[in-house]
């Protein structure tokens, strides 16, 4: 009897939670690991008992998305398990995340290793594409890192279905830097064109080593996107004066990409502006992004495995890491501000090749 | 609609159909006969452990009790089915609410028994979850002040257990979506009469309703009950559609090789049972032989089920004297670990960090 009840006590039974590596207001994020065979896991546990309405939406969006899409350039989930009050959510556990390795200023890049995180980033996000799923929070911290280096779309707590014609969808999505000027304008019926942009700003952001469109409020985003992209005309982008919450912000001329991208190549930046096309209908799509001629041209990606990735931090509570305050009067526990969930630890391997780097710039990679 | 789009699920290697990937085709997709095999054997399971739950209260108590068979069950079901397009109509939920509630309700009680959980609180609960999976929310108490006797916790209560019996599979590929595809198609095709070709499309799409009465998908794909519903409604524009679909791929092939589509005939041949099932059983059963059903199911539900009761009690307590003694070996773990002055313990993989850890007692 109760046979749902005994497996999900045999897929709980499975997964250990071995220490707490991040806590938010609605959850709390586990390392464990897989108890038969020991393989490191990610734990998100869901505290459902606090929302009035039952399971909350972010949480039913990641397990009903993550549960249908398989896929080496997506973010895993292994099982799922309720306990209690709880949502559990087993991810595969992943080292680190595309926002740290732009911040290590120890890294050097060179442009095939961003040619390969942004090809995996839009070989990810064509298949959910091509799943008619938009994942609509796209950011350096939500493109989590393997230990191998493969780049994976992580945190689908805002997806959701390509909506039928006619049905309207929430233009607050994705984070302000990241998010297109369509949804600024309060654009209620959008397609992939959003996530092309957060790539876009991702792309920039790579090359730039610092966000791209750094916006201080909503009305500042579109200013500063303007002021490098150029204002929109009415030619290039018809209509977008009539969209519900247009506003102009001023005029502002369109200057080349190269002026600040200076080392970059043709193809790279012919990539980039399609990708920061205006009007959402001519923008690329992530399939065509995949066929561009930049990603056939010389230096080829790098092979995941030579990325570079975060120097391993030394400290003597590594276990603890990202959960213990080591400057506070005693070991305390840390609360991370909500949304800044991520299943972050530093790499577990010493990175040797952090420093080589900056030599190797001749050196062709095997494979 | 037949669908070869390639993707790289599950073994990230070989190449598969995009609807093949879902968890629908992976989880969800039976014989008839495993079907019925699967029904019976719950249903039986369900039996011998409510006659042990009434054996245990009071022996000699089942042997008089007459037990559903699983037609009855789902019997019950269907009805239950028909209750959820009624709470629809009245809330206004698009279709693709309706749709996925009925699918949650069906997938339920292929995990579940009615002798265990009554099809009208689970209908209620399922319908609440789909307005959630398919982005159409709505608050918890609304939903529940709109219905009759129906308290929020009613609807909550049986939330986890209904997820879990879906195995968190949200995501659900519905006929009526695959209809409209179809739709779309055939506008396409040489010498269609749009007067023709909607009035077919609206019959079919009642059949496609129909359809969610009857076991078609648990067993065959949304575009083939699709497709069954339009013959039903336009056998003519089926088959043109079926030969269109024949026709349009490309003499040489692409590499890799997709597989060529299949014939019309085959095609036709194919959905030529799940029109019979339509026709046959996609209608509510007789209000009457539920209501015998219903009355039955009072005296042989299960007893640990009821709240109240001496069983249930006694799994409540069974439950409580579990968890107590739980909490006893957390206190003793942490006194042991105060004692060697060390108040966060050994190490790490001593500490179990299941899911009494503290931070979410209540």
């Amino acid at each position: 009897m109760d046979a749902v009840e005994k497996a999900n006590a045999a897929t709980q039974k499975k997964w250990a939670k071995d220490a707490k590596i991040g806590e938010g207001m609605y959850a709390v994020v586990y390392k464990g690991r897989e108890v038969a065979a020991g393989r490191p896991v990610a734990i998100k546990k869901i505290k459902v008992g606090q929302f009035k309405d039952g399971l909350d939406m972010s949480a039913i969006r990641e397990v009903k998305y993550l549960r249908e899409l398989k896929h080496p350039n997506i973010i895993e989930l292994l099982d799922v398990f309720s306990s209690k009050t709880n949502l559990n959510l087993v991810l595969e556990f992943l080292d680190t995340d595309l926002e740290l390795v732009i911040r290590d200023r120890s890294l050097v890049f060179l442009p095939a290793d961003i040619k390969a995180w942004i090809a995996m980033t839009f070989r990810g996000l064509e298949f959910c594409h091509r799943n008619w799923i938009l994942h609509r929070d796209l950011k350096p911290n939500n493109l989590l890192i393997s230990a191998d280096g493969q780049l994976k779309l992580a945190d689908f707590g805002l997806a959701r279905d390509f909506a039928d014609p006619g049905y309207k969808m929430t233009c607050q999505v994705i984070t302000r830097w990241y998010r297109p000027p369509e949804l600024f304008f309060g654009c209620r019926y959008y397609s992939t064109a959003v996530d092309i942009w957060s790539v876009g700003c991702i792309f920039a952001e790579l090359m730039l080593r610092t966000p791209y469109l750094p916006g201080e409020s909503d009305l500042d985003q579109l200013k500063t996107t303007f002021r490098a992209l150029g204002t929109p005309t009415e030619e290039e982008w018809p209509g977008h004066t009539k969209l519900p919450d247009y506003i102009s912000v001023g005029q502002f001329p369109r200057t080349p990409l190269r002026d600040l991208f200076t080392a970059a190549t043709a193809d790279c930046l012919n990539l980039l502006s399609k990708c920061f096309t205006y009007d959402p209908k001519k923008r690329i799509s992530a399939k065509d992004a995949l066929n561009h001629p930049y990603f056939f041209a010389l230096p080829y990606p790098s092979h995941p495995s030579k990325l570079p990735k975060p120097a391993k931090k030394s400290s003597p509570l590594e276990e603890m890491d990202g959960n213990v305050d080591l400057s506070g009067p005693g070991p305390t526990v840390k609360a991370n501000p909500p949304n800044k969930l991520k299943r972050k630890l530093s790499s577990g391997e010493g990175d040797t090749r952090s420093i080589a780097r900056k030599l190797d710039f001749t050196q062709k990679s095997p494979e | 609609m037949i669908s070869t789009t390639e993707t790289e699920t599950p073994g990230f290697s070989q190449k598969i159909p995009l609807y093949e990937g879902s968890t629908q085709f992976r989880h969800w997709r039976y014989s008839p006969e495993q079907l019925a095999r699967t029904r019976s054997a719950m249903n039986a399971a369900a039996v011998q452990a409510i006659k042990d739950a009434f054996e245990a209260d009071l022996p000699g108590s089942s042997s008089d009790v007459s037990f559903l068979s699983a037609d009855e069950e789902i019997l019950l079901v269907k009805l239950y089915a028909g209750k959820v397009s009624q709470l629809c109509g009245h809330f206004r939920f698009p279709e693709e609410v309706e749709a996925t509630a009925v699918t949650y309700l069906k997938r339920f009680y292929l995990k579940n028994t009615v002798m265990d959980y009554h099809p009208k609180n689970v209908m209620l609960t399922a319908l609440f979850i789909a307005t959630k999976t398919t982005n159409h929310p709505i608050s918890l108490e609304a939903y529940a002040n709109h219905i009759p006797k129906t308290l929020p916790s009613d609807v909550l209560d049986l939330e986890f257990l209904v997820a879990q019996s879906l195995g968190f599979d949200f995501a659900v590929w519905h006929a009526h979506r695959a209809l409209w595809g179809i739709w779309l198609d055939i506008q396409n095709l040489p010498d269609i009469r749009m007067d023709e070709l909607r009035q077919a499309y609206d019959v079919a799409l009642k059949h496609v309703r129909a359809s969610r009465l009857t076991d078609a998908e648990l067993i065959y794909t949304p575009s083939q009950i699709a497709l069954a519903c339009l013959s039903l409604a336009s056998p003519s524009l089926a088959a043109a559609w079926a030969r269109s679909q024949h026709n349009s791929r490309s003499p040489t092939p692409p590499s890799p090789p997709t597989p060529m589509p299949p014939s019309e005939s085959a095609v036709l041949d194919i959905i030529e049972p799940i029109a019979s099932m339509i026709t046959t059983s996609g209608v509510l059963p007789d209000v009457e032989a539920v209501r015998e059903v219903d009355r039955r199911l009072r005296l042989c539900k299960n007893p640990e089920k009821v709240v109240g009761s001496n069983a249930h009690k006694r799994k409540q307590e069974e439950k409580e004297h579990k968890a107590a003694e739980k909490r006893a070996r957390k206190a003793e773990r942490i006194r042991k670990a105060m004692e060697d002055g060390d108040p966060f313990g050994t190490s790490l993989h001593e500490q179990d960090l299941d899911d009494d850890d503290d931070d979410d007692e209540d």
